[in-house]
């Protein structure tokens, strides 16, 4: 056999005879190449290789010499004994190779659309491999989208029941005292009646005795007079005398005596307040359940978050993953509502399984457009422009082209890449039978027959022999990515393999009990060791709950929002099937958790809200009820704002900046004026709202918003919306009657309050607050507050006094609370407004707040308190309350300083107001103690914003005002950290500083080699790096960033290479090493990350930025050295602003320049000068989330800020050694609250504005 | 870097799986192209005893074009010189795509024991050998102990 073998084996190739071409010599090899190879061309010679004959080559070439037929033969009959496969190269002819010219048996390449020889082919499946991976990477860092959404929809689905339940049982409760009352009042007037009756029965009885006695007396008499009245008898005179006075009694008696029939004759008559048709009518129909809708408009901005709004898209599109990413999910989105449902699936149009091939398709196919994504797709990208904008999207999607008309300019060959794999895909996988996603029609992978298959084969493979599975995995990857499966959670951690099988154990779990589709794939995933597979295994897993999405879907036909809730639904959905609710990553439950919870009791407010307009007209008798309840509620409401604002605030606001663009104008600034306590709950929640709409402030929050908190923000957003809307719609009626009560307190009040006045009464309780927990000091601040008093706060003041006579001392306090609760809100509205150009409240201010007074507060709240709240808003309709706050926000907004003292008075007024407005009664007996309550509550508020707005006025630290205000008043240091030295706390030449997400100060020491970190009051942390040029070892670092999820990403800029180190110091990777080629530095500077975790560098020798992804795979680069707008001389530092603007100091060129993130040149300010506006060797740069720039003019020695525009805003510090004086500067960098950090290098020292 | 013909691989496995007596061959780890190879000095002939140093590397165009081939060892053979380059026709004209890396690895043990001072590449090597085939034998013998033992 062997020498059969053999035989059969060309002598050139070694390998088996491939058409044997038979030589004169009798000699034979195969055609391809073996014989080319050895043809002499100039001689038009072969020289046989056995013998070394010499031939003649025919006319056709080698082809020309007979095919050795008998060999041909046994290899037929070699093939049928071993029953060996064919050589699949068989029967092929070789063509040059379309990529690198070499002949080979070339294949069709998806990839590039070319025939292509196997070496260049497996170097493109490399290319896709490795493509699929990144975008994995994205995908998984973008799945927590899902994953929000999928809590977000979990909170509906929990809101809408515990909604629905409330209501339930209100209308339960409602039946009770309606049937109590009914009862009553039977029972009083069957009562009534009886006595009545007894009553009327004995005295007319006696009467009736009394008469009859009478009758007998007379009648006796008068026959006695009959009979003996006469000559028979002997009277004297006397006695007829007496008689006859008698008799003529008797006769005026008779006369006189008249029954009074009117007395006695007086019927009962049940006397009906209403038509007993009308009040049964009444009670028939005594609540409607009120389901408020969404508008689509309004509320899609809302909802953007999970689906991505546009104007979000466009931000990040630069970053093309994330935008197909996008895309997809839009898509997924129209094809789960069915609508354009045939036209507007890409996935389902060339599904897996099809095989559209690029020979056969049309250029006119749209499906086609994946395999190409070539110029031939522009057109029809414009005609789609004017479509709707989901079908915009969709058509987006479908080309995943370069001609993404949003700016994005994503470089062609990606995009084709991209699209390429799609096409493969198409061919690949046969997803007829495989279950999609119900919203994306993404396919599960694993349930693919093939990937099946695949993943079967290569585990036996793996058995066999370890070497292989390399070729084998990246197959599923790339299907994997392609999927959308969005592996589970882990994006961030995706560097934590522990997590990720950590998830994967539990997902499992999850996956069993769920009944996944088929139990077999995950077997074989099962076993995988590549990360790969496990990721796999993750996303199959996931299965987890059907139940649940169905209990949703159900949920969400049934709930008020339904169109919000469809959105979410659908994400959730896709969701799903990536991590189930159980298998969300451990770690990020609990961040999740903590900020769902605030999200949930924002949104059960709303859902409070909705409630209560389900049931506008109360009756009397429900009042008494709910005010009680008010009472309790507040507290926890109270609690719930801050919770929600201190921990997702900051983190919230980029999200929601982002995605709610939309919704911003729509919001209705809080009023300061709460009056009454219902409006509370309404107001927590649009306070919350504000806040997140204040466009967000810290960069570095932005990224850890986005993973943990973006979709909750949407979340509460939503519910917010909801409130908001069911409000709206009710709230004409009311807002009638609210006003005509109202306003004359109002009007008479807003005057009144001076700005000035605020400060001193509220700072220091502003101050106080801080420092103090306890009730008592609270109440004492109060007095504070008062002891300032103007006129128009003495009514106020009284009315606290009296409150906290009648009050223990811990009400007054939680009464404090409640409205320092409420206040944060209130001054975000007018933070809100005052950006847009109305004033005076800073978002600083929530921050500042959240952290440190009102945290306080929030955690010393009752939690009894929080009913209160609730049920108040519930008794009170919700019109009511949103009249209110509407009211409320009016005044605030047009005069801010008005609207903060005005609204106290209104207290007590208000509520009588309310009550009428409700129809219900005052009864001074129910006002009693809920009344004040509720005065107080309504009074307080006002003051706290004031508070805030003085505080930040004041103390630089807790942030001014609007952020310009608050920037026009920096130039007076909070504090300095550091000095010269190497000890910790000590630097020398600080260059880089930065804030963590936990708004801790980072600081590149550069000539200690080593990051420190500090607290955000300066209080040392902990320092790691040394000198040298290990791992985790630094020469001279200069820039330092630190990503969302805490990393610290370092430029070690002797070291031509970044450093990234995991959030507690530890080397996690460096790249890049010196250079000028793509991904090498010439001195490192400045380094920042954008919201995607991209990384910034700051190349500085080279003249250029240089852009990674968080792994250090380079991305792009931009500029060049010139001073042309777009080119660069000394790039300094860099930072981007959430609306992903680039900002680069371009030092030597004394000017800033800002880029989009593909680098394309946005503006240019700045010219070398000193005056305002002019720099010399501009360095650090920093952006707020309001977008201002803050400049370290080094040469100069001043912080310049700058309007969003560039345009000129405030400059502040000189030369010197002092406070507020400088020494070269370097990096800078603006804290969440607003606070600027400076990099004082020749001081070293850090410097806080 | 294309990836390796299929008759590469082959013949390394071969090569491997089946050494050839007395001849060794291994590939480069970092080229697969580059073999380091080890030839026993034939019995019977001057270099008997001797374990020779050859590299061996697979042009591009392989097997279309011959290898390169050169020892590493000093040899006194009068056609192989100091450099160690081996005068060889199938290395030169002779090359046919039908030998391989064995073949021609044998043939160089051949003119080991054969060696064709008529045929020269080292000229002094060559004339004494034709002058003084015993003095040459016996310098052959030295260097061989010399530079192909013990190492």
């Amino acid at each position: 056999m062997e020498q059969f073998e053999q035989l059969l084996t060309c002598a050139i190739c070694l390998d088996r005879y491939r058409n044997p071409k038979l030589l004169p010599c009798q000699h034979s090899f195969c055609m391809e190449p073996c014989l080319e190879g050895l043809v002499d061309y100039v001689r038009r010679q072969v020289k046989c290789p056995e013998c070394r004959a010499e031939h003649r080559i025919p006319y056709q070439g080698v082809q020309g010499f007979p095919t050795n037929v008998t060999l041909q033969r046994f290899l037929e009959l070699h093939i049928e004994i071993t029953g060996e496969l064919p050589d699949p190269t068989s029967g092929q002819i070789m063509e040059r190779c379309n990529i690198c010219s070499e002949k080979a048996y070339c294949s069709f390449c998806f990839h590039c659309d070319k025939k292509v020889c196997p070496d260049c082919k497996g170097a493109h499946m490399d290319i896709l491999r490795r493509e699929i991976c990144r975008i994995n990477n994205q995908i998984r860092r973008s799945i927590h989208r899902l994953q929000d959404s999928l809590s977000l929809v979990e909170r509906n689905t929990q809101n809408i029941q515990s909604n629905c339940s409330s209501v339930s049982e209100e209308v339960e409760e409602i039946y009770r005292r309606l049937s109590k009352a009914l009862k009553d009042r039977t029972d009083y007037l069957r009562g009534e009646v009886d006595r009545y009756l007894c009553t009327e029965l004995r005295t007319l009885t006696g009467l009736k005795e009394n008469l009859e006695q009478e009758i007998s007396n007379i009648l006796s008499n008068c026959d006695l007079a009959d009979k003996h009245i006469n000559e028979n008898v002997d009277w004297d005179d006397c006695e007829l005398m007496d008689a006859k006075e008698i008799f003529l009694k008797t006769v005026e008696f008779i006369r006189n005596f008249e029954y009074e029939n009117s007395d006695y004759g007086r019927k009962v008559r049940l006397i009906l307040a209403h038509d007993p048709n009308q009040l049964v009518l009444h009670v028939a129909g005594f609540g409607d359940l009120n389901i408020a809708h969404q508008q689509f408009g309004g509320s899609g901005g809302l909802l953007q978050p999970p689906g991505g709004g546009p104007g979000l898209m466009r931000s990040k599109s630069d970053h093309r993953l994330a935008t197909q990413f996008r895309q997809q999910e839009e898509r997924g989105y129209d094809k789960g509502y069915g609508e354009n449902a045939q036209d507007d699936l890409p996935l389902s149009g060339r599904k897996f399984g099809d095989r559209t091939t690029r020979s056969t398709t049309s250029n006119t196919d749209r499906y086609d457009r994946y395999g190409r994504g070539g110029g031939a797709d522009y057109g029809d990208e414009y005609e789609d422009t004017n479509r709707p904008a989901r079908s915009r999207y969709r058509s987006r999607f479908n080309r995943h082209a370069p001609a993404d008309n949003d700016s994005d300019t994503e470089p062609t060959t990606r995009g084709v890449r991209f699209s390429e794999q799609h096409k493969e895909r198409e061919r690949t996988l046969d997803t007829e039978e495989v279950t999609r996603g119900p919203l994306s029609g993404i396919q599960r992978l694993a349930d693919s027959p093939r990937v099946m298959k695949k993943l079967q084969e290569n585990e036996t493979n793996k058995k066999k022999e370890k070497e292989n599975p390399p070729a084998q995995p990246p197959p599923q990857p790339k299907v994997t990515q392609p999927t959308i499966k969005k592996p589970p959670v882990t994006t961030r951690q995706v560097s934590e393999d522990d997590e990720i099988s950590k998830i994967k154990k539990q997902n499992k779990g999850a996956t069993t009990s769920t009944a996944p589709p088929e139990p077999t794939p995950t077997v074989t995933v099962t076993k995988r060791a590549d990360d790969v597979e496990d990721r796999h295994a993750n996303t199959r897993r996931t299965p987890a709950p059907e139940a649940a999405s169905s209990g949703e879907d159900s949920d969400a036909s049934e709930s008020s929002v339904q169109q919000i809730q469809r959105k979410t639904v659908k994400t959730p959905i896709v969701n799903r099937r990536t991590s189930g609710p159980e298998s969300t990553p451990t770690h990020k439950k609990a961040s999740r958790s903590t900020s769902s919870d605030s999200t949930t009791s924002t949104e059960s407010s709303a859902s409070s809200a909705i409630r209560s307009s389900t049931v506008p007209h109360t009756p009397e008798e429900t009042k008494p009820k709910y005010t009680p309840r008010i009472t309790e509620s507040t507290p926890e409401r109270t609690r719930t704002t801050s919770t929600g604002t201190s921990k997702g605030s900051s983190n919230q606001k980029t999200f929601q900046s982002r995605f709610l663009p939309n919704r911003t104008p729509t919001v209705v600034p809080t009023p300061p004026s709460p009056k009454e306590p219902e409006t509370s709950s309404e107001e927590e929640t649009e306070s919350e709202e504000e806040s997140e709409d204040e466009t967000p402030k810290p960069v570095t929050n932005t990224d850890m918003s986005k993973t943990d908190i973006g979709a909750l923000l949407a979340r509460s957003a939503h519910a917010r919306d909801t409130s908001d809307t069911s409000s709206k719609k009710e709230e004409p009626p009311y807002s009638k009657s609210r006003y005509d009560d109202t306003p004359t307190t109002y009007t008479a009040r807003t005057r009144n309050t001076p700005k000035d006045e605020e400060p001193t009464g509220y700072t220091s309780r502003f101050i106080n607050k801080n420092r103090t927990s306890t009730d008592d000091t609270k109440a004492s601040d109060d007095s504070d507050r008062y002891s300032s008093p103007k006129s128009r706060y003495s009514a106020l003041k009284d009315r606290r006094q009296r409150l906290a006579r009648s009050k223990s001392s811990h009400a007054f306090g939680d009464d404090d609370e409640t409205d320092e609760a409420i206040s944060p809100t209130t001054a975000n509205p007018t933070a809100y407004m005052q950006s847009r150009g109305y004033g005076s409240t800073t978002s600083g201010n929530d921050l500042a707040r959240s952290r440190s007074s009102h945290a306080l507060k929030s955690r010393e709240n009752s939690p009894d308190r929080t009913p209160t709240n609730e049920k108040d808003g519930a008794a009170l309709s919700s019109w009511a309350r949103y009249l209110k706050n509407k009211y409320g926000n009016r005044s605030s907004g047009k005069d801010k300083d008005t609207g903060t003292g005005t609204v106290s008075s209104s207290g007590s007024s208000s509520s009588a107001a309310r009550r009428l407005s409700l129809g219900l009664p005052l009864r001074s007996s129910d006002v009693g103690s809920s009344d004040d309550d509720q005065k107080n509550m309504s009074g307080s508020p006002t003051t706290p914003t004031a508070v805030t707005v003085a505080a930040a006025g004041i103390a630089a630290a807790a942030a001014g005002t609007s952020p310009k205000e608050q920037y026009l008043q920096k130039c007076n240091l909070l504090f300095k950290i550091g000095g010269r030295g190497s000890e910790p706390g000590l630097f020398t030449w600080p260059r880089g500083v930065a804030v963590g997400p936990d708004n801790s100060i980072v600081v590149a020491d550069s000539s200690n080699h080593r990051v420190q970190v500090f607290d955000a009051n300066g209080n040392f942390l902990k320092e790691f790096g040394q000198y040298g040029n290990g791992e985790g070892e630094f020469d001279c670092l200069a820039g330092v960033a630190i990503n969302r999820i805490g990393q610290f990403i370092i430029a070690d800029r002797y070291n031509h290479r970044i450093q990234v180190f995991d959030p507690a110091g530890r080397f996690l990777r460096a790249f890049g090493s010196q250079g000028a080629a793509d991904g090498r530095f010439n001195y490192p500077w400045g380094i920042t990350t954008d919201s995607l975790g991209f990384i910034y560098v700051c190349d500085k020798e080279n003249h250029r930025v240089q852009v990674f992804q968080s792994d250090g795979t380079f991305v792009g680069k931009f500029g060049s050295m010139g001073n042309k707008p777009g080119q660069l001389e000394h790039p300094h530092y860099i930072a981007v602003s959430n609306t992903n603007r680039v900002i680069v100091s371009d030092s030597n060129n004394h000017r800033i320049q800002i880029f989009d993130v593909n680098g394309k040149v946005l503006s240019t300010f700045g010219s070398e000068g000193s005056n305002e506006g002019q720099f010399k060797f501009p360095r650090g740069v920093a952006v707020d989330d309001q977008g201002f720039i803050c400049v370290a003019d080094s040469g100069n020695n001043r912080i310049q800020i700058f309007h969003p525009d560039g345009t000129f805003l405030k400059a502040f510090g000189s030369w010197g050694s002092g406070d507020g004086e400088f020494k070269g500067l370097e990096g800078i960098a603006v804290t969440p609250s607003g606070n600027i950090l400076l990099c004082d290098r020749e001081n070293h020292r850090i410097q806080v504005f | 870097m294309a990836a390796l013909p299929r008759r590469i691989i082959k013949e390394t496995q071969r090569l491997l799986q089946e050494p050839v007596p007395g001849i060794s061959a291994v590939p480069d780890d970092s080229n697969a192209r580059y073999f380091h190879v080890i030839v026993t000095g034939p019995e019977d002939s001057p270099f008997e005893g001797g374990l020779f140093k050859l590299e061996l590397f697979l042009p591009e165009d392989y097997p279309m074009s011959a290898p390169k081939v050169r020892f590493i060892t000093k040899i006194y053979h009068p056609n192989i010189d100091r450099l160690g380059r081996i005068c060889l026709d199938i290395l030169k004209d002779k090359w046919s795509p039908a030998l391989q890396i064995r073949t021609v690895l044998l043939s160089i043990q051949a003119l080991l024991s054969a060696p064709n001072p008529d045929d020269p590449l080292a000229n002094d090597v060559a004339e004494l050998w034709k002058v003084n085939e015993a003095e040459a034998i016996r310098n052959a013998k030295e260097w061989t102990r010399r530079y192909a033992m013990d190492n």
